[in-house]
C-alpha cells in the first residue's frame, strides 16, 4: 500500500510536471535565476579568495646576515626559525645567489658594476626570506627576529617596511572576507524568498485542486507528495539546466579574468571542477530542502476543506 | 442510514444555518431537499461529508457516529459516500479516465482492479467513448455524469447531490435526474439538494422542505410548494 502510493504520488508529480508545462517552466526558470545568482557569487568569492592569497603569498620578510656569517651558522638560525609555529618556509640564499641577482637587478647601472668590479669578493652576506603561515603570525615571527641573540648576526632586516603593509593587508581581507560573507547572506535569504515564493504561487493556482482531491477521499499526504515531488523536479532540473549554462559562460569569462589578475595563478573552470560536487550537490541539496519545506508550508493552508 | 438528532449550525456565531434539525433517511430512499439559498440545505450535506462540524445535535451515516469525526478518518468518511457539486468539481488537469480513477487511487486500489472497474462505470454514465477527454473539452452534462461516476465508483450506500442540475440545460438535467434515479433503482440510498421545482414535482419522491435552517415539511411522496 505505502509503495503503490508513493510510486502513485511521483507519477502524478510528472504528470503534473508535463500537463503545467508553462507553470512548470516558470517556476524552473526562476530557480535557475535565483541559483545563477548563488554560482556568481560563489565566482566573486573564489577570485576574491584568490587574490588575497597571492597578495599573501608575495608578503615575506627577508633578514640579510653580515657577510662574515658563516653558511652553518645561518643553516642553524633557518632551523631555529622553522620551528616557529606561524613560520610556513624560509628559503635560504646564499651570498653567491645574492650577488648574482643584484649585479642582475643592477645590470644597466655602469658606476654599480664598476664598483662591484673593483671589491675584492663578495661584499653580501646570505639572506633568509621568511613566509608565514598567515598575515596574522608576521608580527609574533618579528618578534622572534628580533630577539637580541641574533643581533650580531643580522645585518639588515626588510621588515620594518613590511609591518604598516601587513597590517593594512590584514585590514583588507578582513573586510573583504566580511563584506563577502553578508552578501552571501543577502543573496541566499533572496534566493531562499524567491524560491518559496515561485513554489508558493505554483501552488496557489492549484488551490481548487487541492480542494477536489479533499473532497474525493485523498489523505493529505497523497495531496501533499504529489506537490512537493514537482517542486523538487523543478529544482533538480533548474540544477542541471545550470550546470550546463555556468561552464560555457565560466569559458567566456576566463580569458578576461586572466587579463585582469595578471600574476595571479586562477582558473575559473578548474576552480569549478574541482569542488563541483561542493558547488552543485551543495545547490541541489538546498534547492530540494528548500521547495520542500514550502511546498509543504503552501499546501497545509488548502488542506482544511 | 442517515440520521441528524437536533443538529445546530451556525456561522460567526450568528447566523443560524441549521436550527435543531432533525431527519432520518432510510437505506434505498431517494429524498429531496428543497428550499430557497439560505435555507441550510447545503450545510446538511457539508455536514454529512465532514466539510463542517455540528454545533451541537448528532450526526450518523451508516451506523458511523460522525459528530466528532478525527481529521484523519474524514478521507474514510468521504470514499464511502458519493457526491455530486453543482460546479462538477472536476481536476481539469486529469481525463474522465483519471478523474473517476483518482477516486480509487486515494484509497490505494491496485491499477489492474482500475482498470477494470472505471470502465463499467463510464459506460453506466454514458461516456466509455470519452474516456481520453479533459474536463474542458466535455459540456456540461457530461461533466456532470463524469462527477457521478467518480461518486459512483467506491458502489457507496448514499449518494448526495447538491445542486447537480444547477449548470445544465433542460435536457442536461433530466438525463442527470434519469441517471440518479437508475443509481437509486439498484439501491443506493441517494439525497438530492436542489431548488429546481419541476425537477421535485416530476420525480414524485420524499420531499423535505426547509426554511431558514428548519424542516418545515416532509412529505413521502411531495411537491415543491414554496
Amino acid at each position: 500500500m505505502f509503495l503503490l502510493t508513493f510510486g502513485r504520488s511521483i507519477l502524478f508529480a510528472f504528470q503534473s510536471f508535463w500537463r503545467n508545462i508553462w507553470l512548470s517552466l516558470a517556476t524552473v526558470f526562476i530557480i535557475c535565476l535565483a541559483l545563477l545568482s548563488i554560482n556568481f557569487l560563489i565566482i566573486i568569492n573564489a577570485i576574491s579568495d584568490s587574490a588575497i592569497v597571492a597578495v599573501q603569498n608575495r608578503v615575506d620578510i627577508s633578514v640579510y646576515f653580515k657577510p662574515a656569517v658563516r653558511e652553518a651558522k645561518v643553516e642553524e638560525v633557518k632551523n631555529q626559525w622553522e620551528g616557529l609555529p606561524q613560520v610556513k618556509n624560509i628559503i635560504y640564499k646564499s651570498p653567491e645567489e645574492n650577488l648574482n641577482d643584484f649585479k642582475a637587478r643592477h645590470q644597466n647601472d655602469a658606476s654599480i658594476q664598476e664598483t662591484l668590479k673593483e671589491l675584492e669578493g663578495n661584499p653580501l652576506g646570505a639572506t633568509l626570506v621568511i613566509q608565514a603561515k598567515n598575515l596574522q603570525s608576521y608580527p609574533e615571527i618579528l618578534k622572534a627576529v628580533d630577539n637580541p641573540a641574533y643581533a650580531d648576526l643580522i645585518e639588515e632586516k626588510s621588515y620594518d617596511d613590511h609591518q604598516l603593509i601587513i597590517n593594512r593587508l590584514n585590514a583588507i581581507t578582513g573586510s573583504v572576507k566580511k563584506g563577502a560573507l553578508i552578501i552571501s547572506l543577502i543573496f541566499a535569504i533572496i534566493s531562499i524568498l524567491i524560491v518559496f515564493n515561485t513554489v508558493r504561487i505554483a501552488i496557489f493556482t492549484h488551490q481548487n485542486e487541492i480542494s477536489i482531491m479533499k473532497l474525493v477521499g485523498a489523505n493529505n499526504w497523497l495531496i501533499r507528495a504529489p506537490f512537493i515531488w514537482e517542486s523538487i523536479i523543478a529544482g533538480v532540473i533548474a540544477c542541471v539546466v545550470i550546470l550546463a549554462v555556468i561552464y560555457p559562460l565560466l569559458s567566456i569569462i576566463q580569458p578576461y579574468l586572466a587579463k585582469f589578475l595578471q600574476g595571479v595563478d586562477f582558473n575559473l573552470v578548474s576552480y569549478f571542477n574541482h569542488n563541483i560536487i561542493w558547488i552543485f550537490g551543495g545547490q541541489l541539496i538546498g534547492i530540494i530542502v528548500i521547495n520542500f519545506f514550502s511546498s509543504m508550508l503552501a499546501i497545509g493552508k488548502y488542506l482544511k476543506v | 442510514m442517515i440520521h441528524l438528532i437536533n443538529v445546530t449550525k451556525k456561522f460567526q456565531r450568528e447566523t443560524v444555518a441549521l436550527d435543531g434539525v432533525s431527519l432520518h433517511i432510510e437505506p434505498g430512499e431517494f429524498v429531496s431537499i428543497v428550499g430557497q439559498s439560505g435555507s441550510g440545505k447545503t450545510t446538511i450535506v457539508r455536514l454529512l461529508i465532514s466539510e463542517l462540524k455540528p454545533d451541537s445535535g448528532r450526526i450518523i451515516v451508516g451506523g458511523w457516529d460522525i459528530t466528532k469525526i478525527k481529521r484523519r478518518h474524514v478521507p474514510i468518511l468521504r470514499r464511502q459516500i458519493g457526491v455530486v457539486f453543482q460546479d462538477f468539481k472536476l481536476l481539469p488537469k486529469k481525463t474522465v479516465f483519471e478523474n473517476v480513477a483518482f477516486a480509487l487511487q486515494v484509497a490505494g486500489t491496485p491499477r489492474s482492479r482500475i482498470k477494470n472497474i472505471v470502465p463499467q462505470v463510464l459506460k453506466i454514465v454514458d461516456l466509455e467513448d470519452k474516456t481520453d477527454r479533459y474536463p474542458q473539452n466535455l459540456s456540461g452534462g457530461e461533466k456532470q455524469r463524469v462527477a457521478i461516476a467518480r461518486a459512483l465508483i467506491h458502489r457507496p450506500k448514499v449518494l448526495l447531490a447538491d445542486e447537480p442540475t444547477g449548470n445544465l440545460d433542460a435536457i442536461n438535467t433530466k438525463d442527470i435526474i434519469d441517471l440518479l434515479l437508475k443509481i437509486n433503482e439498484f439501491g443506493t440510498t441517494v439525497v438530492l439538494v436542489t431548488h429546481n421545482k419541476e425537477i421535485v414535482n416530476a420525480i414524485k419522491r420524499r420531499v423535505v422542505t426547509m426554511e431558514k435552517g428548519k424542516i418545515i415539511q416532509d412529505q413521502k411522496v411531495g411537491k415543491y410548494f414554496i
